[in-house]
């Protein structure tokens, strides 16, 4: 357990400093970057400087940014004016709440379909599988869009903008969850009717079990080892996707942070999301382990 | 996709019911682009979010559409004949929002902030070069004293950057330097609300009594409650006009002009900004545009009529001069005075020695191909320039054998090839309320952003003369000379089209309009719901 929480700060301290150095080695400095298409006079850029602590040799920066961190302390928004820490604190309630309702979508829709259409006749896994293959192929903004146009502009169904009420994360929860459905629910239907071939399903058929028992009580076990695997990917792909469905319909959120950060290089903030992202995949993979050892009895011996 | 939104929506218009559109009296939802980055007026830097400080704040000046100044918080006010001194008098009637009373004390805590080192730098630099000090002289006169004469000091008075703000609350702001519900003006609507990514919520200033001349009626504001929402995606904002979630939309691109118009039950108007236009600026420091004729020869190569109906679909303006013709300095003797001929940018192009084709086709001169770069920061790429400048790509491949080259890159390496003078063209455009601002920044041999390295000395002595005098007439006229240099006599610039703000809206919605100085949406004040 302490090696594994040494290694999680390892990843930590990593992600630190790669995304620092990353941002050190791009083009232009960050006096550039804070002037943007402004008005740049030698004033305005000493005044900016000595506002930032610009004239520091990076090492020191970088080393005072390590210090800062560990006292909690994420630094000052370039861009937002404001704490990261209080940037950050405000956006995370609205993402996880979108993340979890879309990935709770995304596995509710993909057990669903596996478990109707596993080992049934050729037209529904043909249909299942060409829903799944609609669902990860097509880029999530159009998802997002083409829902908001049905359920939101033409019936009315759902409001377009806002994280009010649970009405408003339906259709983002929908957009984000469906690619995660896609591939999720091809992996376990896989999984599903290779169990269903084991000897250990003939001879529960021949127990006299129903197909339905069979699947649910012992295939799935079986079929949920390689979709846990997938939960790193599906992480990353909530992440990743909080950005669009985040900026789309108009919600509060990490992922409208990260991308204004990035696009206007708020070196603060991009740090500060890196190092979150960090700390929830750590989490999210050490909490994998400890599920494998639930699910498959055979690690724990 | 842009091209695919408005299709699908129409197709599901057609086929599924339109839901009522209701709005409860007195309360409003405005959809717009832009969120701000600070709600302190003192830092603002967005025209896209202009409308949303003088909500919440006065300026002490207005500004009106002809370049003239009217009252605002200050009722009068003199200029001494040497243009140093401005003594304002200022309206004794008002409080600010945390009941504290506007003085001349509060006007001279707002200048003094500006003062304190760090603050904003931009703004100390460039528009209060010029202050000095100031001082209290009665508890509702306040004289300004400046180092040099400044003809657009006045223009900063009645910006956003003056909006006055509670010198209680300077003080006390938890976060001074983003603003919010504790750092409080005198406008008509009282901050209440902001959810970063979502919305910002305003409600009425029920003591308000100090509208700016030229404002539409007097007292409070119509509206009880206004919330503006942020929707960054043009299709969502369109969407959620048309099927009534929100009542009003900024920001309208050509793609879905046309979907607006056709709705009887919503109304579109259209502003052209203040400012300059958005234009090529050509890079003179080295070949091939330190030749004139090849400059010309650029803008001969372009039939901008063509290219602005193919790209924004005839809902562009298109620009003749550096100035935009929003601006009260627009020259407009230069209209349809160069452009749009290819013969003579193949004549052109021949005389200056790129004579020799290679096998794509492009101009060569020793060897060298006629390739001229763009180097864009994409953060700063709107209004689909990045499709208007493959269009002029195009054009001027086929008309006369020029490579233009568009890069769109981060910010960093667009700064890059600034450093590096590795660019030929510089695209853009500046949305300032007094244009002389703005061609102070780009033309001077100096300028803060000049990236023609084209100077001029004479270009220079107008512009300097142009900001020292107040007489609008003389600087006028000064502003033509400068645009007829730039423009037509040494083709400095490629002035494209003239930048504008939408505004979309319910038909029962009434009192939108444009802020006159900026012709950017106007603050909700005289907004209103029609019953």
């Amino acid at each position: 357990m302490i090696r594994r929480l040494g290694a999680g700060l390892a990843v930590l301290w990593a992600a630190a400093t790669a995304s620092y150095v990353a941002l050190l080695l791009a083009p232009g400095d960050t006096v550039d970057i804070l002037i943007g298409d402004g008005a740049d006079t030698p004033e305005i850029r000493a005044g900016i400087i000595a506002e930032w602590g610009l004239d520091r040799p990076e090492i020191v920066q970088y080393l005072a940014y390590l210090w800062r961190l560990l006292h909690g302390d994420l630094g000052r928004s370039y861009q937002l004016q404001r704490g990261v820490g209080e940037v950050l604190a405000g956006q995370i309630g609205p993402t996880v709440q979108l993340t979890l309702a879309a990935a709770a979508t995304g596995v509710a829709l993909a057990a669903v379909i596996a478990i109707g259409t596993a080992g049934r006749g050729r037209w529904p896994r043909a249909a299942a599988s060409a829903a799944e293959l609609v669902s990860v192929s097509v880029p999530p903004f159009l998802i997002g869009i083409v829902l908001l146009s049905v359920f939101s502009f033409t019936l009315g169904w759902f409001p377009v903008s806002g994280a009010e009420g649970p009405a408003a994360l339906v259709l983002p929860a929908l957009a984000l969850g469906l690619p995660i459905a896609g591939v999720l629910g091809q992996v376990l239907r896989g999984g599903l009717e290779r169990a269903l071939e084991q000897p250990f399903a003939v001879t529960a058929r021949a127990r006299g079990l129903t197909e339905r028992a069979l699947v649910a009580r012992h295939a799935l076990r079986h079929a949920l080892l390689p979709a846990v695997t997938m939960a790193g990917w599906f992480t990353g792909a909530l992440l990743g996707g909080a950005v669009i469905t985040e900026v789309l319909f108009g919600r509060p959120g990490l992922g409208q942070v990260a991308m204004q950060a990035v696009t206007s290089q708020d070196m603060p903030v991009v740090m500060a999301v890196v190092l979150l992202s960090a700390v929830v995949y750590v989490t999210i993979s050490t909490l994998l382990d400890l599920a494998y050892r639930v699910i498959d009895p055979r690690i724990r011996s | 996709m842009k091209h695919i939104i408005p299709v699908l929506l129409l197709a599901l218009a057609a086929c599924g019911a339109q839901p009522a559109r209701t709005a409860p009296a007195a309360t409003l939802t405005w959809a717009v682009e832009t969120q701000p980055v600070t709600l302190n007026p003192q830092l603002w830097s967005q025209n896209k979010a202009r409308l949303l400080v003088f909500n919440q704040f006065d300026a002490l000046l207005s500004k009106s559409a002809d370049g003239t100044f009217q009252p605002w918080l200050a009722r009068a006010w003199t200029v001494s004949d040497d243009g140093l001194t401005y003594t304002l008098d200022l309206r004794d009637d008002v409080t600010f929002h945390d009941g504290t009373a506007f003085d001349a004390a509060a006007v001279k805590a707002n200048l003094d902030q500006f003062q304190v080192p760090g603050y904003n730098p931009a703004v100390a630099a460039i528009q209060l070069r010029a202050y000095d000090r100031a001082e209290v002289v009665a508890p509702h006169r306040i004289k300004i004293t400046l180092k040099e004469p400044d003809a657009l000091f006045p223009d900063f008075l009645a910006s956003p950057l003056a909006g006055q703000v509670s010198p209680k609350s300077l003080k006390n702001a938890r976060d001074l330097k983003f603003g919010g519900p504790d750092l409080v003006g005198t406008g008509p609507f009282i901050l209440d609300r902001y959810v970063q990514g979502q919305e910002i919520h305003y409600r009425r200033n029920p003591g308000y009594a100090w509208p700016p001349a030229g404002a539409a009626h007097q007292g409070p504001a119509h509206l009880s409650e206004i919330t503006y929402r942020f929707l960054p995606e043009a299709a969502v904002r369109v969407g959620a006009l048309t099927s009534g979630q929100v009542q009003v939309i900024e920001g309208v691109p050509a793609t879905e002009v046309a979907l607006i118009a056709k709705d009887p039950d919503l109304t579109l108007q259209t502003s052209l900004n203040s400012g300059t236009a958005y234009a090529y600026y050509f890079n003179t420091s080295h070949a091939p545009f330190d030749d004139r004729r090849v400059r010309e020869a650029f803008r001969e190569a372009v039939d901008v009529d063509a290219v602005l109906r193919s790209v924004y679909q005839g809902t562009a303006t298109r620009a003749w001069s550096v100035v935009g013709s929003g601006s009260p300095f627009y020259d407009a003797s230069l209209e349809k005075s160069y452009g749009g001929d290819a013969a003579k940018a193949n004549a052109l192009l021949d005389a200056a020695g790129w004579k020799e084709r290679d096998a794509e086709g492009y101009r060569v001169k020793d060897g060298k191909r006629l390739t001229v770069r763009e180097v864009a920061a994409a953060p700063f790429v709107r209004d689909r320039r990045d499709i208007l400048g493959q269009a002029i790509q195009a054009q001027v491949k086929q008309n006369a054998g020029i490579d233009f080259q568009v890069r769109i890159v981060d910010q960093g390496s667009a700064q890059q090839a600034v450093d590096d003078d590795a660019y030929e063209v510089f695209g853009n455009s500046r949305g300032d309320s007094d244009a002389g601002a703005a061609l102070n920044l780009i033309l001077p041999s100096d300028g803060a952003i000049n990236r023609t390295r084209f100077a001029d000395p004479e270009v220079d002595t107008w512009l300097a003369a142009a900001s020292a005098t107040a007489d609008q007439a003389e600087r006028k006229e000064l502003y033509a000379r400068v645009q007829r240099v730039v423009v037509a006599d040494s083709a400095i610039v490629f002035p494209l089209y003239v930048p504008a703000d939408q505004i979309a809206a319910h038909r029962s919605v009434q009192g939108l309009g444009f802020d006159p100085a900026s012709g950017t949406p106007a603050s909700a004040y005289d907004v209103r719901i029609a019953t």
